[in-house]
């Protein structure tokens, strides 16, 4: 897969912002064009690395799970170490 | 009336929200608000009728907002003026749009008054005192007529129209 299209980051730059705003989590000294820029940054960092998380996994997992599932087994610990245990 | 005098004042539960793209009501601290989102325009409408003392002076609207979380960045504003006089209610009629731009309070939940001039005239599409009219506020957030970079959401906590 590779990087999201222009109108993806866009679409996820929309909702970083919504999600942000309803759950009123202060965002201090962050213009809307640094967002965006961090946006592309991640979507960037993440297929440029892509290939060493596939290799950081297991082999059982790797064959196992599809590449959707490896993706969200990521966001779950992600989620979990950043967000839900923050 | 004379120049400074308020003429109307709109709160959020005054919002008659347009159809599309509109600003949706929340409540902050108990404080009703209306939240306008930072990637795409949105709209709130409020109707008023311009009172009889009006000297016939242009007009200020001042829009009394908060970020939701930002503590940076500019947001812009417009507002159009709708005379209902000779206006058929069943289509739109609001005059050209005048803009402002305002800059987010170093603390999130402090308002930020910002001001959109209109001359007397066709920019307040001839309202005259007496006249019933719509008054449209809209964030500029894909910053069409100027920056708009704040992000989040800008909350709009109360509008008032003063003659200028």
């Amino acid at each position: 897969m590779a990087v999201l299209s222009d109108s993806d980051r866009a679409e996820l730059h929309a909702l970083f912002m919504s999600d942000t705003s309803r759950e009123r989590q202060t965002i201090a000294g962050l213009s809307k064009p640094d967002l965006r820029a961090a946006v592309n940054a991640a979507d960037d960092w993440a297929e440029a690395n892509k290939a060493a998380y596939n290799n950081a996994l297991p082999v059982a997992a790797r064959t196992a799970l599809t590449a959707a599932q490896k993706a969200q087994l990521l966001m779950y610990v992600i989620r979990r170490r950043y967000v839900v245990g923050a | 009336m004379a120049s400074t005098d308020v003429l109307a004042v709109f709160g959020p539960l005054n919002n008659e929200p347009p159809a599309s793209s509109f600003a949706t009501l929340d409540v902050r601290n108990g404080h009703p608000v209306l939240d306008f989102d930072a990637a795409a325009d949105e709209s709130a409408v409020f109707t008023g009728i311009l009172p009889r003392n009006y000297a016939g002076g242009g007009l200020t609207v001042n829009i009394h907002w908060a970020a939701t979380s930002a503590t940076s960045g500019d947001v812009r504003w417009q507002a159009a003026i709708e005379a209902i006089a000779s206006q058929d209610i069943d289509s739109d009629g609001f005059a050209a749009a005048q803009s402002a731009s305002g800059t987010a309070n170093g603390t999130s939940g402090v308002e930020t008054i910002t001001a959109i001039t209109f001359t007397a005239g066709a920019q307040m599409d001839s309202l005259a005192a007496g006249g019933a009219f719509r008054l449209r506020v809209t964030r500029d957030a894909d910053g069409t007529t100027g920056t708009d970079d704040m992000t989040g959401d800008a909350e709009l906590i109360a509008v008032e129209v003063r003659e200028t």
